[in-house]
């Protein structure tokens, strides 16, 4: 079913403000390679559509239990009960439900319509210099529809940024960089065996990649952004973030064009809930101001060009920053 | 990312968020600010003053003017009996009429008796040592000056025309009624040459009458103007010596100076050209005051264009080039304009607190572009924003910016600056490409249409030479619904006595949708019933306007509308070059999301008949039955403000009807008609409560959708997707790049932010592109709020910390705490979009 004609996407969100220059349109794309702890998208990891129930939407009418054909819903006191051995992602019931209260994260997109979306907001990126940012999920999973999507945005003139892990095969991102304008690039933990232990995979692949990018957007003039995700426990060190840093300096030559520091949020953690996963971050807290701003600064003078950070953070006296 | 994205901001607004506070204000400004908010308390006031003839005829409260306000419906009473009329005729001061009043044309008793009462009966005041322009009292209310013929002939219609209006009303067929104000008069005239030009001119054109004209109506009406021309020089007068008299008392030796100088600019000015900045606010602050005097209507939409470029000379010479006075001083002449606009809320100061339907829009337009596209801006339009941004919250003047392709960065910047620090914008963004369009639509060459300005909330006119009439009619486009599914009649069980019987065959026959067998056959009932209501609207209207421009002329605001003089006629009888009536369209989008709901569920998807559907609307919902059919109608069909192509096809379809209806009638004054989309409370208010369940879900007496905006919560798909969808709803572009507008007189559109848009400077740039994109694919009219549900719950709960806390409703600002508690459920309920 995945190939170069469909794409399995589980959101397109409009207006985004946070994934690049100026007004975006951001694809997620679904599937992860990557087995973050942390993850703030539960609804991206696995490559199958998955189905959610909004409690605060269903006005209790039964319809889905009736749709179902695998007999995989059922209502029980605390609300819907989905089984997830039985429950085939048909997305019927979704189909079905009168109230939108049950969702399918996952929907195939054939690229004609997904273009044709992406460009009816095209006069907002050539006013604000924006544009597509592909993201996950891990969108280079989807390489052949991706690739056809960004030459599509190309040939129209419209900007591209590739939002990814950085695990991916070399040569996928040979084919795909022509057609991208910014790579978004996580580097999460510098550390390779902690970065095993948070996300299921060694970053040497993630980092090898990376220096190659560099080189490769340096020689292109296309742009690079690195992002860290600020996790409390995990990657909010000040060791991690001077082992990026470094990174950066010492093996990107400092090529890339921004570094954003993203804090960590629990606000997910109704999403897993709602697909009946477990968060081991379920009761973290959020960092406080001086934790995020002592990193932010550590990152500044490590000498890293246009360090950035966003998210939220402790709700404090007199602090307004989000 | 895109869950970080959905929720920034949501943990920390309630902290963010500020409620806008007055600042930096000069001690004058802030003396005359604080002054006005003692309301009540205050020992000078500007409310209401009323003057008769003193005839058991007399006529002073003018229901008509309220035929708009169908709150007001209940205070009418029979013949002039009601509240209002009574309680005016008893507190009215009999005026000592000229000897030969009753033998003059109303025309001319209504000048003569206007110049005694501005003149003689009320007192010239300048309202404190910080006060620094002649003109406090002006809100009165004035004999329409009738003799007993014409009472009794002007009541014999206004009966007739009542109960039409009633029964149009209340059987859910929206509002109407020839209202006041609503115009910008000819400012550049008054500024550059004086009411001396236009007494000149009134005297040349009377002159070219021959003998039968002279003794007819064009002589009365000019005769009339002539002694109209002359009242504000003889107003000034009366205010100058006031100063002069003050002076004398005042110890302070600055203070005698300024009152030297104000006696001076009033000695000059309306009456001369105006030759200072200080002598240009003064001229055009006497003139608007004496508008409202002899409209005895507060304000309404009384507006004052392009107040920028009509004192950018005066501003220029004064504060830049000769440095005559000081660009703090200049703001302080200002303030004292801010001050006096704002009195005009005295009316009824002792009655209570204004809200949502104190409809005082004075508006001031900034900004925009000139004739080849290029940008006007200057420095007094960052003056006057420096003034709105200290002011602010505040209710008067209104102020609009225009904002087009060439818009310099600067003031994008200023703007968002200003919105970042405010609950609301305290200023409707108006586009002008899209604008001009419109302007362009009703006739006007693209060589002039450039110079249009705002009137009222935010309703596209010229300057100068037109009245369009942009809150006259509103329709209530979703009757159009409940006529087609029950064929032109009332849906059963929904009619109120007297006014109408149960199941009265209202529209016409368009046939019983129950046999309909495709959407087709539907859209053309629902055209029929469409063109009905216009035309059913049209004809009520025109008596109103009929009886208006007959019995109750206003000669003084004609002398300085271009057209009037030159045709003797009346600014209310078809005198100004562009004469239009603009029909506002109510409920649109409820309209449209109700015809997708039978489109897609009843022919396309056969999930209904009509006839379970209309069973739905007559049991309103009510009932297990219909849980799942209402939640169905409300999700499972398209709806207008997605960027939806099926959906905003329709949505166009929809305005593009309705909309040509309108340019097939004029009014027997000769006033054309013309559609716009601004709704004030309409739909909040008697059209909601009159409007029986709709096929999109909505329950009897829910509001209906806003002017252009989608129905409440539907636009689910964020800022750009909803400002597509309103450009395309309103014609779009041509294929060539060209705007379309099919609403000469504007839309309103408003969205809802989350404070986090404009959370730092990279923020701020990206909202700006948001807004030159709006500028490129949107409507022509946008008012940004920037409220937070958690706040506006709080404000309910303790309106006592909230009572600077201001609203915006389609370019009607109103103090949250200061409306009902529905309208505030209603704005808490609004979607806000979170970026």
């Amino acid at each position: 079913m995945i190939d170069a004609d469909m794409g399995l996407i589980f959101e397109i969100q409009k207006m985004s403000t946070e994934d690049g220059p100026g007004i975006r349109t951001t694809v997620f794309f679904k599937q992860c390679p990557l087995r973050c702890i942390w993850c703030h998208n539960p609804e991206s990891i696995l490559k199958k559509p998955q189905l959610e129930w909004l409690k605060h939407k269903c006005i209790g009418c039964k319809t889905c239990i009736e749709t179902c054909q695998e007999d995989a819903l059922s209502f029980l006191e605390e609300g819907l009960n989905i089984d997830r051995n039985l429950c085939t992602s048909c997305g019927d019931c979704a189909n079905e439900c009168p109230s939108t209260a049950l969702h399918m994260y996952g929907e195939y997109w054939d690229l004609d319509n997904l273009f044709h979306e992406i460009q009816k907001d095209k006069v907002y990126y050539t006013t604000s210099k924006g544009g597509i940012t592909l993201s996950g999920g891990e969108p280079t999973i989807q390489s052949e529809f991706i690739l056809e999507l960004l030459k599509m945005c190309k040939e129209k003139g419209i900007s591209t940024a590739l939002d990814t892990c950085g695990y991916a095969p070399r040569k996928i991102y040979e084919r795909i960089l022509p057609y991208v304008d910014l790579i978004l690039l996580d580097i999460k933990e510098i550390d390779s065996e902690k970065h095993k232990n948070f996300t299921g995979v060694s970053n040497d692949l993630i980092l090898e990649n990376a220096i190659w990018i560099s080189q490769y957007i340096d020689t292109n003039n296309k742009k690079m952004w690195i992002r860290t995700p600020i996790i409390p426990n995990y990657t909010a060190t000040e060791e991690n973030i001077k082992g990026i840093g470094e990174f950066i300096i010492n093996k990107l030559n400092n090529i890339p064009d921004r570094w954003d520091l993203l804090a960590f949020n629990n606000l997910c953690t109704v999403k897993y809930q709602r697909l009946d996963m477990d968060w081991p971050l379920k009761n973290y807290k959020l960092l406080r101001k001086e934790e995020i701003e002592n990193l932010y600064n550590l990152a500044k003078d490590i000498g890293v060009k246009n360090v950035r950070w966003s998210g939220l953070i402790k709700k404090e006296e007199n602090s307004n920053k989000i | 990312m895109s869950e970080i994205n959905e929720n920034l901001g949501k943990q920390e607004k309630s902290q963010r968020f500020q409620i806008a506070e007055p600042h930096d204000l000069s001690k004058r400004s802030k003396w005359l600010r604080d002054y006005y908010f003692k309301g009540a308390e205050r020992e000078w006031n500007n409310q209401y003053m009323a003057f008769t003839t003193g005839t058991d005829w007399d006529i002073i409260w003018n229901e008509g003017d309220y035929y708009i306000v169908p709150e007001v419906h209940t205070y009418i009473g029979n013949k002039g009996k009601g509240v209002f009329a009574s309680a005016f005729r008893s507190m009215a001061v009999s005026v000592k009429l000229p000897e030969n009043f009753w033998e003059l044309s109303l025309p001319e008793r209504r000048m003569a008796f206007f110049e005694k009462v501005m003149l003689d009966y009320i007192p010239q005041e300048i309202i404190s040592e910080n006060d620094l322009l002649g003109g406090g009292r002006f809100n009165t209310q004035l004999s329409k000056c009738l003799n007993k013929n014409e009472a009794s002939k002007f009541w014999k219609m206004n009966l007739e025309i009542r109960r039409k209006l009633f029964k149009f009303n209340k059987s859910g067929f929206g509002n109407l009624g020839a209202t006041g104000g609503h115009i910008i008069p000819d400012y550049e005239t008054i500024l550059n040459k004086g009411f001396k030009y236009i007494h000149k001119k009134a005297e040349e054109n009377y002159q070219k009458l021959n003998k039968k004209e002279k003794e007819g109506s064009k002589g009365q009406e000019l005769r009339a103007m002539i002694i109209a021309a002359e009242i504000p020089r003889k107003l000034a007068k009366k205010y100058a010596e006031e100063c002069r008299r003050l002076k004398e008392k005042t110890s302070s030796h600055e203070r005698a100076e300024e009152l030297e100088q104000i006696a001076h600019n009033l000695e000059r000015v309306p009456w001369e050209p105006s030759e200072t900045f200080w002598q240009g606010v003064q001229s055009i602050w006497l003139t608007h005051m004496l508008i409202i005097s002899e409209e005895s209507y507060p304000g309404p939409g009384t507006s004052f264009g392009r107040i920028d470029q009509h004192l950018w000379h005066l501003y220029k010479k004064d504060v830049i080039d000769e440095k005559t006075i000081t660009k703090e001083f200049a703001k302080d002449i200002l303030g004292s304009f801010w001050f006096h606009s704002n009195t005009a809320y005295d009316a009824m100061i002792k009655v209570g607190n204004q809200g949502i339907t104190s409809g005082y829009g004075q508006l001031i337009t900034l900004s925009g572009c000139g004739p080849n596209g290029e940008d006007l801006t200057n420095e007094l339009t960052y003056t006057i924003l420096e003034v709105i941004d200290e002011w602010h919250p505040i209710l008067e003047p209104k102020p609009n910016i225009r904002l087009h392709r060439n818009s310099p960065e600067k003031i994008l910047n200023r703007i968002i600056d200003i919105i970042s620090r405010s609950q609301g914008a305290p200023f409707l963004i108006n586009f002008d490409e899209k604008s001009i369009a419109g302007m362009v639509t009703e006739g006007i060459s693209k060589q002039y249409a450039w110079n249009y300005a705002c009137v009222g909330c935010l309703e596209n006119t010229m300057q100068g030479n037109d009245r369009s009439g942009t809150v006259n009619c509103n329709p209530n486009l979703t009757k159009s619904i409940e006529l087609t599914l029950w064929n032109g009649k009332n849906m059963p069980g929904n009619f109120i006595k007297p006014w109408t019987k149960d199941g009265e065959q209202l529209g016409p026959k368009s046939g019983e949708p129950e046999n309909f067998k495709s959407w087709d056959e539907f859209w053309n009932a629902w055209k029929e019933q469409i063109k009905f209501i216009i035309k059913f609207m049209v004809e009520i209207n025109n008596m109103t306007e009929e009886l208006r421009g007959k019995y109750m002329p206003t000669p003084f605001l004609s002398t300085f509308v271009q057209g009037c003089i030159e045709k003797g006629l009346d600014v209310r009888n078809g005198g100004p070059e562009l004469s239009f009536v603009t029909v506002n369209g109510v409920g649109f989008a409820t309209t449209v999301d109700s015809l997708l709901a039978i489109k897609k569920l009843v022919f396309e998807d056969k999930k209904y008949s009509i006839e379970e559907i209309k069973e739905a609307l007559i049991n309103d919902f009510e009932g297990e039955k219909y849980v799942v059919m209402q939640t169905i109608l409300k999700n499972k069909a398209p709806k207008y403000g997605c960027d939806n192509e099926i959906s905003d096809e329709l949505a166009r379809k929809v305005m593009k009807t309705w909309g040509d209806e309108t340019w097939k009638y004029k009014t027997p004054t000769n006033f054309q008609y013309r559609p716009g989309m601004l709704s004030w409370n309409y739909w909040a208010g008697a059209a909601a409560q009159f409007t029986i369940a709709t096929p999109d879900g909505r329950k009897r007496g829910t509001y209906l959708s806003n002017a252009m905006c989608p129905t409440d919560g539907v636009d689910n798909k964020g800022p750009t997707a909803v400002t597509n969808s309103v450009g395309i709803a309103l014609g779009g572009k041509t294929e060539g790049g060209e705007f379309i507008n099919y609403l000469p007189s504007g839309s309103s559109h408003t969205i809802t932010f989350n404070p986090s848009i404009l959370r730092d400077p990279e923020h701020k740039e990206k909202f700006k592109s948001y807004l030159r994109g709006y500028d490129e694919n949107g409507g022509t009219c946008l008012q940004i709020n920037m409220l937070d549900a958690d706040m506006l719950r709080n404000a309910q709960k303790h309106p006592e910390n909230y009572k600077n806390l201001l609203v915006r409703i389609t370019g009607y600002n109103a103090y949250f705490t200061a409306i009902g508690k529905e309208l505030q459920d209603e704005i808490i309920a609004r979607e806000s979009h979170r970026m």
